[in-house]
C-alpha cells in the first residue's frame, strides 16, 4: 500500500473512531449536564424567593432572564431575574429575587464570576457583601455606602461597598438598578404579568 | 532509555524526570489551577486519565500510524480522551468543572501528554508505556498536591475548604493570584533541584 493512501487510512479511521466515541460520550452526559444547569438555577431561585415551589420562566433576552416563583397552590410569590454585571474581568452572573409588587429585594445571589481572589471576589460572600442585599426597598435606585458601616446604620436602600472591590461592587450595584428599571418597564408595557398566578 | 527495569521505569516520574519540576512540563495549567487543593487534585486526575490512556493508545498503534501523520493522529487520540474528561466533570462534578474553567479543554495542548506520547510511547511496549504513564501522572499529581497545598494555606489559611490556620492568620492574598503561584513554583524547582545536587554529592 502507498504511503500516502496509509496516511489517508490511518487519520481517517482515526477521525471516525474518536468522532464516534465522542457521540457516545456526549448521549451519555448531555442529560445529566443540562439537568444541572437547570438544578443551578432552580436552587438559586428558591434561595432569592423564599418558599418557591415552582418556578418557570417568564422573559428572555440576552443575560437578562425574569422567573416567577409559586407556592403549592400556584400563588405568586415573586420574581427572580438572572442577569449579568460587567465585572472586573469577566461578567459577574447573579440572581436576585423581588416581591410581587417589585417594591423590595428578598437576596441576591451570585452564580458566577471571575474577580480578583480575596479582592473582588469577595462579592460572592455571604459576610461581605450578599447580607447587605437583603430586605432592600428599591421603589427608587439603590446606592453603594463607602466605606462600609455597620448593617443597622444602612438606609433601606444602600448597601455597602466591599472594601477593595468598589468596581466590582458598584457593577453590581449598577446593573441591579439598570435589571430594576427593564422589569419596571417590562411591567408597564404589560410584558410580565404580575397580577395572573398560574400560567404568564 | 535502554536498560531501565520496570521499576525504574516507574519511578523517574516521580523524581528524576517529575514532569514538573524536572521537565517543567505543562506549567501553564500548574500555574493557574493550584490555587486550591481540590482543585489540583481534579486536574491531577483529568490529566492523569487523559495520559495513561493516550499513551496506551499511542503505542497500541504506534506501528500502524505512518510517521508523516503521528502528530495529528495523537493530537485527535488526546483531544477525543480531554473531551471525555470535560464532559465527565461537567456531568457529575459541576462545581469543579465550573472551578477549572477552560483548563480541563487544554489538556489537549499540555506538553506532558503530547511529549510522553513522542518521546515514549510512540517508541516503547504498550506495557512500558502504561508504566511510564502512571509514573508520570504520579508524579504529577505529587507536584501539583504540593504546589497547590502551599498556596491554599498562606493564601486562604485553609486546606480543602478546611481552615487549618487560627483566626489570627492574615491569609496573604498574593499566594493564590498569579505571582503567588511563580513564586512557589520557582521555590519548588529550586528545592527539587538542590536535593538532587546533594544527593549527588552524597554519592
Amino acid at each position: 500500500m502507498s504511503l500516502s493512501r496509509r496516511m489517508v487510512i490511518v487519520l481517517t479511521s482515526i477521525g471516525i473512531i474518536s468522532g464516534a466515541l465522542l457521540m457516545a460520550v456526549n448521549l451519555l452526559t448531555k442529560d445529566r449536564i443540562a439537568y444541572n444547569k437547570q438544578k443551578e438555577i432552580e436552587g438559586a431561585i428558591i434561595r432569592v424567593i423564599p418558599g418557591t415551589r415552582a418556578s418557570q420562566k417568564i422573559y428572555e433576552e440576552k443575560d437578562f432572564t425574569v422567573y416567577q416563583g409559586e407556592d403549592d397552590q400556584g400563588n405568586l410569590l415573586g420574581f427572580a431575574i438572572n442577569t449579568a454585571a460587567a465585572g472586573f474581568q469577566d461578567k459577574i452572573l447573579y440572581i436576585f429575587g423581588l416581591n410581587t409588587q417589585l417594591t423590595r429585594i428578598n437576596s441576591l445571589y451570585v452564580l458566577g464570576q471571575k474577580e480578583t481572589p480575596g479582592l473582588g471576589a469577595k462579592i460572592s460572600d455571604q459576610r461581605a457583601f450578599l447580607q447587605f442585599w437583603e430586605s432592600k426597598d428599591c421603589d427608587q435606585p439603590l446606592s453603594l455606602r463607602k466605606p462600609a458601616v455597620e448593617k443597622e446604620q444602612l438606609a433601606s436602600s444602600e448597601v455597602n461597598t466591599v472594601t477593595g472591590a468598589t468596581v466590582s461592587s458598584r457593577a453590581v450595584l449598577t446593573s441591579v438598578n439598570l435589571a430594576l428599571e427593564k422589569i419596571k418597564k417590562l411591567k408597564e408595557e404589560g410584558k410580565i404579568n404580575i397580577e395572573g398566578g398560574h400560567g404568564g | 532509555m535502554a536498560g531501565r527495569n520496570l521499576w525504574q521505569e516507574f519511578t523517574k516520574g516521580l523524581w528524576l524526570d517529575n514532569p514538573v519540576s524536572r521537565q517543567l512540563l505543562g506549567m501553564c495549567s500548574t500555574l493557574a489551577i493550584s490555587n486550591a487543593v481540590i482543585n489540583g487534585i481534579a486536574m491531577g486526575l483529568a490529566v492523569s486519565f487523559v495520559l495513561i490512556c493516550s499513551s496506551l493508545l499511542v503505542s497500541l498503534v504506534r506501528r500502524i500510524v505512518p510517521n508523516q501523520v503521528r502528530i495529528a493522529s495523537y493530537i485527535v487520540i488526546v483531544a477525543s480522551f480531554v473531551t471525555i474528561a470535560d464532559r465527565f466533570l461537567a456531568a457529575f462534578f459541576p462545581p469543579i468543572s465550573k472551578a477549572l474553567g477552560p483548563y480541563v479543554p487544554l489538556i489537549v495542548v499540555n506538553c506532558i501528554i503530547l511529549g510522553r506520547a513522542e518521546a515514549f510511547a510512540s517508541k516503547n511496549s504498550v506495557g512500558r508505556a502504561l508504566i511510564d504513564a502512571v509514573g508520570m501522572s504520579a508524579g504529577y499529581i505529587i507536584a501539583l498536591l504540593i504546589l497547590s497545598s502551599v498556596r491554599e494555606i498562606l493564601g486562604s489559611g485553609t486546606i480543602l475548604g478546611y481552615r487549618v490556620l487560627g483566626t489570627w492568620f492574615e491569609p496573604w492574598i498574593i499566594m493564590i493570584l498569579p505571582p503567588g503561584a511563580f513564586i512557589t513554583l520557582g521555590i519548588l524547582i529550586a528545592l527539587a533541584f538542590q536535593i538532587e545536587r546533594k544527593v549527588k554529592q552524597r554519592r
